[in-house]
């Protein structure tokens, strides 16, 4: 093997006749990497995936796979293997035989093929399944069934497209868990398309973001959570505040930014300072967000309780601010005392608090 | 799949209408038609003696057990054609004419057909393949054949080409449903687990569309059985298939003989789809 990247995209696009699905997408993934690809539907992160794999040709740039190229590749020749949502098992064969197939497609010899099944399916504790038809497994049987069988080939790449989106709520956690497991176990690269950022965010080692065919932001998760590069990641990003103003001026490192609730400083550090009156957006996680806000939290706003939730670590509020505008807090249970609903309060934070986003979407 | 409810009164009630119109317009007339073939007498008399004599002499007769052999090997022949065209026509159908509109357009193409009458379509080969028929006439203008070939109406050719064109459709349409019926990511993960495009069609297409192949083949077998009129009309009196000979013996009054002829017939349809059925379980169309 080489020390090539497992995979490379470069400049990548698919249009599906006048609609670009996928535009100049570039991303690297190092040997042995989890890389979540997260969006809302329709976003492009599974074209770019089908892309990966051979089913969808690119219109332009390069993808290669161990340092090469291979845009004009059959995906049959690819060294790569897939998990489909829907776990594509083929009804009219056995697991055991399903299992096997890869292999038997690759010609191995017969007893080659019965001792790596054999192995497999002892692997993904699905044994007794070996003569059961797919019609008769669970979800969660089907997945381990679909998991082996592509598994079997030694990809250099697993690409899983929404893996755990048809099982059982309660089954996902140990079901992402078992995943992130064998792709530790076996060290190859793991790239999983989801519009869940909890299984992105607890799974993936990276993370890249996409909206309306392109890349937002590639980050590891705690960059993408507490540093959303633009207003569409903050937005995306469950218990992130964003405010839309425009830049009222600059003072020295900060900025001032004007809102209909109020001026506000934000730490302009990571991006430069914009040009004065521009429309920008910044956003404030609700973990960081104070109700009892003291000299430190130069930003403060008044805002009027409107609903408390409980979720035994942590209480999330939501607050109404004076243009109807809500804001998010998330504070820790057992410190502090609970607000009532109607209760008005002023809240605060500290200026390095507020991520300023790189210009670009306007605010939906 | 099976949901068998409880049977009850009002079941019965609302079956009876047309179960008594099965057993007036069916169940009567074929136990009448096996009685007549034990007749002993010639012509109709209902106190006639029983006897199994008239199919001792079908069977004794070459003339007769060669119309039977050329019956069943016409329709396993028409089976093999129609199943492979069939099959081509639902695939390019199904995978190749990717547009709704453009399916649905070229699928109306093959049904328009089916909407003129057996008889007008059966006589339009007639100028088709006749000795000045368009065929002749194109074979002669490229310089293919310097004379007309006679082989083309009032022949076995002719027959099975007029009708191949008139059951093709039945062996495209179950493999069209079934094919539609195959979840995308089937072949796709076939792919992605090595397999080539060819060794995707024989391990997993084909295979998970074998029902609607079934489906297709009962359909042409069971017609090309029971199929005269394209005998008589593109054949001439040279060719005669069983049900040619049913009309012959019944229009000279041989009624029992004709009967014995009917009831062959029956089983032999019967037979066959016995086989077929027993090949591919047809229950399973439809699931995926």
């Amino acid at each position: 093997m080489t020390d090539a990247p497992d995979l490379e995209l470069i400049g990548v696009t698919k249009r599906f006749g006048t609609f670009t699905a996928v535009r100049e997408v570039s991303l690297v993934v190092e040997r042995g990497q989890f890389l979540c690809l997260l969006g809302p539907s329709g976003c492009g992160k599974t074209t770019t995936l089908r892309m990966i794999a051979g089913l969808e040709t690119a219109d332009a740039g390069e993808i290669r796979i161990a340092g090469v190229r291979v845009n004009e590749t059959p995906p049959w020749q690819r060294d790569i293997a897939m998990m489909f949502q829907d776990f594509a098992l083929f009804p009219h064969m056995t697991i055991a035989r399903q299992v096997g197939f890869g292999l038997e497609m690759l010609r191995r010899p017969a007893d080659d093929i019965r001792r790596r099944v054999a192995d497999a399916l002892v692997a993904f504790e699905i044994t007794a399944l070996a003569d059961r038809k797919p019609d008769t497994l669970s979800g969660g049987q089907k997945q381990r069934a679909a998991l082996a069988r592509a598994l079997i080939v030694e990809p250099r790449v697993l690409l899983l497209d929404e893996p755990i989106g048809s099982l059982d709520y309660n089954l996902r956690e140990a079901v992402m868990l078992e995943l992130r497991d064998v792709q530790r176990r076996l060290g190859i690269s793991f790239i999983w398309v989801t519009h869940d950022q909890n299984e992105a965010f607890s799974l993936g080692d990276r993370v890249v973001v996409m909206n309306h065919a392109s890349i937002e932001q590639v980050g590891a998760p705690e960059d993408i959570a507490e540093r959303p590069r633009t207003r569409f990641v903050a937005a995306f990003v469950q218990g992130t505040n964003v405010f839309d103003g425009i830049v009222a001026g600059v003072e020295g490192d900060h900025v001032r930014v004007r809102t209909p609730t109020g001026d506000f400083l934000v730490s302009a550090a990571h991006v430069g300072p914009p040009a004065a009156r521009a429309p920008v957006s910044f956003s404030v996680r609700a973990a960081l967000l104070s109700a009892q806000p003291g000299r430190e939290h130069v930003n403060q706003v008044a805002a009027v309780c409107r609903a408390v939730e409980y979720l035994g670590a942590i209480r999330r509020y939501d607050f109404r601010l004076g243009d109807g505008h809500s804001l998010k807090l998330e504070e820790f249970t057992g410190r502090g005392r609970r607000l009532a609903e109607g209760e008005a309060v002023t809240l605060g934070w500290r200026i390095e608090d507020g991520v300023l986003h790189a210009p670009g979407e306007a605010p939906a | 799949m099976s949901t068998l409810r409880e049977r009850s009164p009002a079941g019965y009630a609302l079956a009876a209408p047309a179960g008594l119109w099965m057993l007036g317009a069916l169940v009567v007339p074929t136990i009448f038609i096996a009685w007549v073939s034990l007749w002993a007498a010639r012509g109709f008399t209902l106190a006639s003696p029983l006897t199994l004599a008239n199919y001792a002499k079908f069977f004794t007769r070459p003339a007769y057990v060669r119309v039977l052999g050329d019956t069943v090997q016409q329709a396993l022949v028409m089976m093999l054609i129609t199943g492979v065209i069939g099959y081509s026509i639902a695939y390019f159908l199904v995978v190749h004419v990717r547009h709704p509109g453009l399916q649905l357009a070229v699928f109306l193409l093959l049904v328009v057909p089916f909407w003129t009458s057996a008889l007008i379509r059966t006589i339009g080969w007639i100028p088709f393949l006749g000795v000045n028929g368009v065929i002749n006439q194109v074979l002669l203008l490229t310089g293919i054949v310097d004379r007309p070939v006679e082989a083309f109406l009032f022949s076995r050719t002719g027959i099975t080409l007029s009708q191949v064109s008139f059951y093709t459709l039945l062996a495209t349409g179950p493999v069209v449903y079934t094919l539609r019926n195959i979840p995308p990511s089937l072949p796709e993960a076939a792919q992605c687990l090595r397999a080539t495009p060819l060794r995707v069609f024989w391990r997993i297409v084909f295979p998970l569309t074998l029902p609607g192949v079934m489906i297709g083949q009962i359909l042409v077998f069971l017609n090309v059985m029971a199929d005269f009129a394209t005998a008589q009309a593109i054949g001439g009196h040279k060719h005669a298939f069983l049900g040619n000979l049913v009309i012959l013996l019944y229009e000279s009054g041989q009624l029992a003989f004709a009967a014995v002829v009917a009831v062959l017939l029956m089983i032999a349809m019967l037979l066959g789809v016995a086989v077929l059925l027993k090949v591919v379980d047809i229950r399973r169309l439809g699931e995926s």
